[in-house]
């Protein structure tokens, strides 16, 4: 290289240069993009609340009849823009009025309906029982839509007056849980606005939704790959039945690109409130000392609201065998999967499809669950396996079968980036590896697994049932241990993955359905020891039904169990917290 | 050749890998008192005396994870780096050797192969393998990093053919195998070994890059896992660094050593890179000569 003599800039002076350029671009950049997500100047932060956890990728259609609807216009999100008749409280099991003001039973199979009689759509029209009507028949003619399976359990739907929707139930094998708990998800859509539609397109769920019209307090103002944005509606028809409107004026979901990048604006304040898994959340409380909550303020901080269970295949040689199954239950350390894969988030999962707090409680049967059921216990799983199988242990640690069975290899799956779920079955993998199983662990895309586990083509998975609602526990019984309706393994199941079959359950099932108090948790009862006898599907661990976390820096007066409030959700009653947040006064 | 011609560089990069080879091999005969998979607390518990390095995720014990994630890494590098040298070499020695349509033909092929970006392939075939075995990976990982090998050994090879001892053994009758076995690999072993030194270093930091995105060997432990659950269970932000700092620390220790050990085989092997050679000619540094091709595998860079 030669030296110039002319004031030229040298090839290293125009590199520092260059890249001084492109610091200060990307900085300018930042701050400029931290303005628009900030909500910009003069005060809007104060008015918005931030809400996170629900939308990974960019929305492309706010179809409530599309299950990848942007949220919260998927059924059961939250009642912002669409809403239902009615609100489940995960608390106390309750129906609270939304769009219904009141749900009676006149007779043994029929449920009625009173609409609100001021309520509006948000272009002003009023919201009537033909809307109802019109909705909930779309099961009929649109089978594919989200609550497509509501006239198994209904038999017709019919308008009585402008404000009043009567629904007859199946009257051979009535389940009036099953349809309450559909009024309380399905979101009514306007039918003038849906007629014209339907007339000129064949998949209704996948025509593309930008302006949802709805009847609840928040408008879609705008959406992004970055973010969801909503308004309120100040002419919120609720607003009379509540005497006030929700406290944020603006309402947005950042789409963040993982759980990690989320948690950490959490935790800076820039996110208000969310549904996320946020591994050793009191950290920031106890460590950090940022302005962060959760239902408790201890262990297991969160309100159990569904079961992930460990679904066993049973037509698979080995697994076909109760006892083995049993065995393996025993093997497994349900208090370390609360400790590490559940982050505390849990009590230890007990052998019942009943969740033991909250309002399943009153059909939890301790004592039934103590006689018949199983814990981690390795000795009782080796006694089992030696002393009632006579399996022998073979030089590689893992027992055979009389008939030569090896139990295993076996694979337990889960898709990958379920990072709970994926550790809890490496504790599974681990502890029934001490007790003579050969388990490994095995983490496809979710696509993939979904398949796998609804074709029945898998040993082992860790999925979801049924979460509490005002079907449960039935329907989670059903998920669990109905053989009716499940096709053969290598076509799509959508519950009882594991193909399990006892001719005693579909009787006690159709009882338990019209059952309640002490005669349905005695049917319940009877159910769960053929579940703990058979051992289909093992509980892992309680999760709740949404995560519930807040931070105060901007919004305070969030639910909890000291001041009880709302329950802690986004869905169905959910939506009573928005109404009670407060500006936080610095 | 006498040991004064190692340099300082020499010495520290060798010193580094065999204390990362100990840490590996050796240390988990060493240290007993927990296993792989032995649970000794909860998730992430804070070092102590109990557990020098804390505990991971789902309560083990990282110390012993550091020592047997060591040995996994080590050995998918070393398997990985064998099979790609021998491959590339096999391939790079046949096309220079050989020359004409052969040569055409398959350096035709591993251009094609070098354009393909490397870690696309490489996670391509993990996912589509569903379960995969320490060697399994280690031979996928060596398929794919193959091809620079065998376009440098391909250059030296022509080069070496158009020596004067191959026609002297061509004159004694000697064949192609043992002309190439004998008279024309021997001749390149200086370059062979440090292209190995090199895919060793790729081969580890592309199982870590591979086992980030949760693609590594399953039902093991291995640098990269460790990182995969540091990062799924947000040690950075709960401030559990004993669960991210050590498995990173080693990784870049390790591919660093080799890289340096590489850079001062080179200068051994080829007198003209030398540094005390450099010392005496400081008069003219323009006139210091170019060094040989060594492309840097795409792995490396991360």
């Amino acid at each position: 290289m030669t030296e110039k003599s002319a004031p030229q800039p040298t090839r290293r002076q125009f590199l520092a240069g260059v890249s001084l350029a492109g610091a200060g671009a990307a900085f300018g950049g930042t701050l400029l993009t931290g303005c628009s997500s900030g909500g910009g100047a003069g005060g809007k932060r104060g008015k918005t609340l931030f809400v996170a956890g629900f939308q990974w990728s960019p929305p492309t259609t706010f179809n409530p009849l599309n299950p990848n609807a942007g949220w919260p216009t998927a059924q059961d999100n939250m009642q912002l823009v669409f809403e239902t008749l009615f609100g489940f409280n995960l608390l106390d099991g309750k129906l609270e009025p939304q769009l219904g003001s009141k749900l009676t039973a006149p007779d043994d199979h029929t449920l009625q309906v009173t609409l609100q009689p001021k309520a509006t759509w948000q272009d002003g029209k009023p919201v009537t029982a033909d809307d109802v009507v019109y909705t909930l028949e779309l099961a009929k003619s649109h089978p594919e839509v989200p609550f497509g399976s509501f006239f198994e359990y209904a038999k017709s739907v019919t308008a009585t007056d402008p404000h009043t929707v009567t629904i007859e139930l199946d009257a051979k094998q009535p389940n009036p849980g099953m349809v309450k708990s559909s009024l309380a998800t399905v979101y009514i859509m306007p039918q003038h606005v849906w007629a014209p539609i339907e007339q000129k397109t064949k998949q209704l769920s996948e025509y593309p939704v930008t302006k949802p019209v709805g009847s609840g307090p928040y408008k879609l103002d705008k959406f992004s790959a970055s973010q969801l944005a909503y308004t309120r509606n100040d002419k919120y028809w609720g607003k009379a039945v509540r005497g006030k409107l929700p406290a944020p004026q603006y309402l947005v979901h950042p789409i963040f690109k993982d759980n990690s990048a989320g948690n950490l604006a959490f935790e800076r304040g820039e996110v208000d409130v969310m549904q996320q898994f946020t591994p050793e959340i009191w950290k920031m409380w106890q460590d950090k000392h940022e302005p962060v909550g959760t239902w408790y303020d201890k262990a297991p901080y969160q309100v159990p609201g569904s079961i992930p269970m460990l679904v066993v295949n049973t037509t698979k040689k080995g697994l076909d065998n109760p006892k083995v199954r049993r065995a393996l239950a025993f093997a497994i350390d349900y208090a370390r999967i609360a400790k590490t894969a559940m982050s505390q988030y849990s009590d230890p999962a007990r052998s019942s499809v009943i969740l033991p707090r909250g309002v399943e409680e009153q059909y939890f049967d301790a004592q039934n669950v103590a006689q018949h059921g199983w814990k981690y216990d390795p000795a009782q799983a080796r006694s089992i396996l030696e002393n009632e199988l006579g399996a022998k242990k073979g030089s590689d640690g893992v027992y055979k079968l009389p008939d030569g069975t090896r139990l295993g290899p076996w694979s337990a799956q889960t898709p990958t980036g379920w990072s709970d779920w994926q550790t809890a079955l490496q504790v599974v993998a681990e502890s029934t590896k001490e007790a003579g199983f050969d388990i490994s662990t095995k983490f496809p895309q979710q696509a993939q697994t979904t398949t796998a586990v609804q074709n029945g083509n898998f040993d082992l998975a860790c999925w979801y049932v049924a979460g509490v609602s005002a079907a449960s526990p039935w329907q989670r019984f059903r998920d669990v241990l109905d053989s009716r309706g499940v096709p053969k393994p290598g076509t799509s199941a959508f519950y009882n993955y594991g193909r399990f079959h006892d001719a005693r359950v579909a009787p006690l099932l159709d009882r338990a359905a019209t059952q309640t108090g002490a005669e349905a948790k005695q049917t319940y009862g009877e159910l769960d020891r053929i579940f703990m006898a058979n051992a289909p599907m093992i509980p892992l661990v309680y999760r709740p039904l949404d995560f519930y976390e807040f931070n105060t820096g901007t919004w305070s007066g969030f639910p909890t169990a000291k001041h009880p409030t709302a329950p802690p959700q986004f869905r169905g009653a959910g939506i009573d917290w928005l109404y009670d947040l407060k500006p936080t006064t610095k | 050749m006498s040991a004064a011609r190692f340099s300082a560089r020499f010495y520290v990069a060798a010193g580094i890998v065999a204390a990362v080879l100990l840490f590996g091999l050796v240390a988990p005969l060493v240290f007993r008192t927990h296993q792989v998979g032995d649970v000794v607390g909860g998730l992430y518990d804070h070092p102590s005396a109990h557990a020098w390095l804390g505990t991971d995720n789902l309560g083990h014990d990282v110390f012993t994870n550091l020592m047997y994630g060591t040995r996994t890494s080590l050995l998918i590098g070393l398997v990985a780096g064998a099979i790609a040298t021998l491959l590339g070499v096999a391939v790079g020695t046949l096309a220079g050797y050989r020359g004409g349509a052969v040569e055409e033909g398959l350096m035709g092929f591993t251009n094609v192969i070098l354009a393909i970006p490397s870690i696309v392939v490489l996670v391509l075939i993990s996912i589509a393998l569903g379960t995969r075995s320490t060697l399994t990976l280690a031979v996928v990982l060596a398929v794919t990093s193959w091809p620079w090998t065998a376009r440098a050994v391909r250059a030296q090879a022509s080069s070496v053919r158009t020596r004067e001892h191959l026609d002297v053994a061509r004159l004694s009758g000697a064949g192609t195998f043992s002309l190439i076995c004998y008279d024309v690999v021997p001749y390149m072993l200086s370059y062979i070994c440090m292209a190995f030194v090199l895919q060793v270093s790729g081969a580890v930091l592309n199982e870590a890059a591979l086992s980030m995105l949760g693609l590594g060997p399953s039902g093991g432990v291995s640098l990269g896992i460790m990182l995969h659950w540091a990062l799924a269970w947000e040690s950075v932000r709960t401030g559990a660094w004993w669960a991210f700092v050590p498995p990173t620390l080693l990784l870049t220790l390790l591919a660093f050593a080799l890289l340096m050990l590489q850079s001062s085989l080179d200068e051994l092997f080829n007198p003209r890179l030398r540094r005390h050679a450099r010392r005496r000619r400081t008069a003219r540094p323009a006139a210091l000569p170019l060094p040989v091709e060594r492309p840097v595998p795409e792995g490396a860079a991360e």
